[in-house]
């Protein structure tokens, strides 16, 4: 099992959520996350006044999947995501120990 | 002896909770009473130990209190009990109280008792505040009364007026402060029944202030006592037995003793109260509006009743009636409250009914009970000659706008049902609920609060995002379109289905025409309605960093004060909803777009109506020009191709110039075009190219190189990566071989864009490239400005130099070797001065705001200019 970790653009959002379902993934969480990374913040004037966005919106999505889906889930939400340009965002892969359902008790594969 | 009564107490129990969840028992909640007090009974007379304790020379009564003291015991509430003696407390009392309570503990209820006598209640009764308001809903259940009747006279012995009035600001504090600590429950989703404003304790909070202040001994008298009329009378007891219910309900479901209605609750709730009127709202949706309903008269019988004894802030009135001789007719002012002199002034002018309304917010005074209770009794006078009164209408709209305050006026007009009889199309919306997880407030409400929250704008506030809405609210020009608009906004909720926005847009169409407003402030406000949504939509769903959006969006709303009351609208509609709709995340997202578009609208370049009229007809033009000779270009749609700043910018014979060298480049590298239509001295060349970084400044370059002096230069850049660039350069010093010089040039391209040619090494090997001659005081007229306030996409460096053979290459070679990406250029040239506009990012398609890099950079072109 693998946990696919992917900070996207806000608006991608429903893009990745649909092309996930059309493989199959039924579920995932998602936060609304801030940060920057290579997209730096950047600031508006109005009226004199500076209005930073030093950390910018993004949308976290996360989900564990078995080990023979990484390649693809990975892959469509990279196609989904993408826009060409910066700030599209970036998908990390963990290795994960152990699941446990908690309504049954379940574990490993079973329990995602 | 007495666990058998336990045990029937239990059986009984039993039999009645399901005979009430059968809902065969209307009365459950006396019944549910009386089982406890047969318990108490039967042990009273069947004790042993009472036997033993010599009744007669140690008199004792069972009391109860608080709310079995009230005959209210809900299913799983605490039983308080006073074993009350009259003179001393007997070494049997111990025992006594292990007989009565020991079996009702073992069967798990929670009972609590005190045991003192007659002095000693009284003693601390008259000392602590809490016992004082139990003491008061004191009851006799069995024993001997006549110690009960000594404890009720001496207590009442002890309170004078002014011990009274004491007891009463203590009541009004603790109101108060319930109150804040668990909300108002008449429109929060998940509403305390018991503590929450409009829950059962604001009913308790009006009977001890009307058994403090009347010796009230049953809730019935608080009609004959003039504390209520028979109609709130009526709706408070079928609002209490409603709230009952529920409640008694609520503990069933949750098996233990629970007043805050969660969610969890909720649905098997409505479907248990069958709750449906079958008009395709959810049977959730139907109970929750119920249940706040109820909660909300409630509330305002106790705000009612709180008001009159001074729950609401004294203000101070002087000139309040100045100027009008003693009091504007029909108005009075008493105990700082507005009254209404008599019902007859007002049948006389009903206009009386909104003029109090603005009076109240106008001077800050809360309008009394009476004068609210005879607005809804005179609620018939308000029909269609009021409310196409503009007197009225003027009124109204004076307490829609004025500033907040203690006073909400239009919380007041809400509560006393006089909006809903002015604007009859919000009574659609009065206690609709929207069961999800973003709206905490029923539609009527919501809409107050959002008003209120726009209002709140008026208030300076030093945090981050506060202070733009502030700056933005004061720079409004008509502040009561956006007030209309907030009011107005989910009005098309009344109906279901989608699309509340366009039906609440017609709906305020309706209602403001009615009201003869202008057409155009009509508009206004119908565009906000309708649009409501529309920018929190676009920020959460398109692409912000692009340009294209925030011009899509300038073009739509066209209009900066428009913007600006649509921006405002947003926020205070999404703040209103609740904690899900609205945090710091969706506000930088919104905000960042606000700015994008009002930046837009502001440079006014691409986005007045004019502009887009233009551009329609360009492409349209354009379009039928081109339509046999590309048929490829087969829609309107190909031309989203262009830029709207190309598309104005460039005219349409260039366009279509545009289209044939597009045709022509195929696979090449480049295509060039050299047109020598301009005049004897100035040859206009064309190129077309895939972009790549440094692409202009190779052209540049080139064109030095071979001795071509460039007068003006328009870059411009397809969104397919297709490079259009026109320059007007001079002609080539050997006209003869004019041709083959130009195919010479276009070799030189074609290599310097593979990357064939050193540029830089062979324009310094070129002996007539050198500086022109500097014109005396001429190094005045050179500058260099990076700006980056006007535009939210590009950094915009402005270029004032002396030209010479290869400035542009000079420039343009140390934008690319900055990793500065050119998308737009203006070069012209004047005599000997150069002015080159460059539109730039970096090669992340960020612009360069960073203060060293702008300092830098600034630094180098200065270098390479002078």
């Amino acid at each position: 099992m693998k946990k696919i970790e992917a900070i996207i653009k806000p608006f991608k959002l429903d893009d990745v959520k649909e092309a996930l379902n059309e493989i199959g993934i039924q579920g995932m969480t998602i936060t609304e996350v801030k940060g920057y990374g290579r997209q730096k913040g950047h600031k508006e004037i109005y009226r004199g006044a500076e209005y930073v966005v030093d950390f910018i919106p993004k949308i976290k999505i996360e989900l564990v999947v078995a080990d023979d889906m990484v390649e693809k889930v990975s892959i469509t939400i990279e196609e989904a995501a993408n826009t060409g340009k910066l700030g599209d965002g970036k998908i990390f892969i963990f290795p994960v120990e152990d699941a446990v359902r908690v309504r049954t008790g379940e574990r490993g594969i079973d329990a995602i | 002896m007495i666990e058998k009564l336990s045990l029937i107490l239990q059986k009984n129990r039993e039999q009645l909770t399901s005979d009430f969840i059968a809902g065969n028992v209307p009365d459950f909640i006396e019944k549910h009473t009386r089982i406890f007090d047969e318990y108490f009974c039967g042990s009273f007379e069947k004790s042993p130990i009472g036997q033993e304790m010599n009744i007669s020379k140690n008199p004792y009564a069972i009391v109860a209190l608080g709310g079995y003291g009230r005959a209210e015991q809900s299913l799983f509430s605490d039983i308080d009990i006073l074993l009350l003696f009259n003179k001393k407390i007997p070494a049997e009392a111990e025992k006594l109280i292990r007989e009565i309570f020991y079996p009702l503990w073992d069967i798990g209820l929670d009972v609590a008792h005190a045991t003192m006598t007659v002095s000693e209640s009284v003693k601390l009764a008259t000392t602590d505040f809490e016992t004082m308001i139990s003491m008061l809903d004191s009851r006799f259940v069995c024993g001997k009364s006549d110690v009960y009747s000594e404890l009720r006279e001496r207590l009442r012995g002890k309170t004078n007026s002014f011990q009274k009035g004491k007891l009463i600001s203590r009541l009004i504090n603790t109101s108060k402060e319930r109150h804040l600590r668990f909300g108002d429950s008449s429109h929060l989703l998940e509403p305390n029944l018991k503590d929450g404003q409009g829950g059962l304790r604001d009913y308790h909070a009006i009977l001890w202030v009307a058994r403090i202040k009347s010796d009230l001994v049953s809730p019935r008298e608080l009609e004959y006592n003039g504390y209520f009329s028979p109609h709130e009378f009526e709706g408070l007891t079928s609002a209490l037995k409603y709230l009952w219910e529920i409640r008694f309900r609520l503990h069933y479901m949750a098996k233990r003793k629970c007043d805050q209605l969660y969610f969890e609750y909720q649905i098997q709730m409505a479907k248990n109260l069958s709750a449906d009127n079958g008009d395709g709202k959810k049977p959730v949706e139907v109970f929750l509006g119920d249940l706040h309903g109820r909660m909300e008269f409630i509330k305002q019988l106790h705000l009612m009743v709180m008001a009159e004894i001074g729950y609401t802030r004294k203000s101070n009135l002087k000139g309040m009636f100045k100027g009008n001789s003693g009091g504007k007719k029909g108005l009075i002012l008493l105990r700082d409250m507005l009254f209404f002199s008599s019902s007859e002034a007002i049948v006389q002018d009903p206009f009386l009914l909104v003029e109090i309304f603005k009076k109240s917010s106008e001077f800050k005074v809360p309008i009394s009970a009476e004068a609210r209770r005879i607005i809804k009794d005179f609620s018939y006078l308000i029909d269609d000659d009021f409310r196409f009164n503009p007197k009225v209408i003027n009124a109204f709209e004076h307490v829609l706008t004025a500033p907040e305050s203690e006073i909400n006026g239009l919380d007041d007009m809400l509560n006393s049902g006089f909006l809903g009889s002015f604007i009859p199309e919000f009574k659609n919306i009065i206690n609709r609920i929207q069961y999800d997880q973003y709206h905490i407030y029923p539609v009527a409400r919501h809409s107050l609060h959002t008003v209120l929250a726009i209002k709140k704008f008026e208030n300076r506030d030093a945090s981050r995002y506060a202070s733009l809405y502030h700056t933005i609210y004061r720079e409004l020009s008509e502040k009561r379109i956006l007030l209309w608009a907030a009011l107005l906004h989910d009005i098309g909720k009344g109906d279901h289905g989608k699309g509340h926005s366009v039906r609440g847009a017609a709906i305020a169409d309706k209602i403001l025409s009615r009201m003869g407003f202008d057409t155009e402030i009509i508009d206004l406000i119908t565009f906000l309605v309708k649009e409501h949504l529309f920018l929190i939509k676009v920020a959460t769903r398109r692409d912000i960093d692009d340009e294209e959006t925030s011009i899509l969006c300038a073009r739509k709303i066209k209009d900066i004060d428009l913007l600006k009351m649509l921006y405002l609208l947003t926020v205070a509609d999404s703040k209103s909803t609740g904690p899900n709709a609205w945090n710091d995340w969706t506000e930088v997202l919104l905000q960042d777009l606000f700015l994008k578009v009002l930046n837009q609208l502001e440079r006014r370049a691409l986005t007045d109506s004019k502009r887009i009229q233009d551009l329609e007809s360009k492409k349209k033009e354009v379009f039928s020009l081109t339509r046999e000779k590309y048929p490829s270009w087969a829609s309107e749609k190909d031309f989203e191709l262009m830029s709207p700043r190309y598309l104005l910018h460039t005219s349409s014979e260039d366009i279509v110039a545009h289209m044939g060298l597009f045709a022509q480049l195929g696979k090449d590298e480049l295509v060039m075009d050299v047109a020598k239509e301009g005049g004897a001295d100035i040859r206009t060349v064309t190129l077309c190219a895939r972009d790549k970084p440094g692409l202009f400044s190779k052209i540049s370059g080139v064109f030095a190189l071979n001795g071509l002096d460039i007068f003006d230069a328009r870059i411009y850049t397809w969104k397919n990566k297709i490079v259009l660039d026109i320059f007007r350069v001079t002609p080539p010093k050997d006209r003869i071989f004019e041709d083959r010089k130009w195919a010479r040039v276009k070799e030189n391209l074609k290599s310097a864009i593979m990357g064939k040619i050193d540029l830089d090494a062979a324009l310094k090997e070129k002996t007539s490239f050198h500086k022109g001659k500097k014109l005396p005081g001429a190094d005045s007229s050179e500058r260099v400005v990076v700006d980056n306030s006007s535009s939210s996409f590009f950094t915009i460096i402005e270029i004032f130099a002396n030209n010479f053979t290869g400035l542009l290459f000079k420039i343009t070679n140390l934008l690319y070797k900055n990793n500065l990406d050119v998308k737009v250029a203006k070069i012209s040239t004047k005599v000997d001065q150069a002015v080159d506009v460059f539109y730039v990012r970096d090669l992340d398609g960020q612009k360069i705001d960073d203060k060293k890099r702008v300092q830098s950079l600034t630094r180098d072109i200065r270098s390479v200019i002078s």
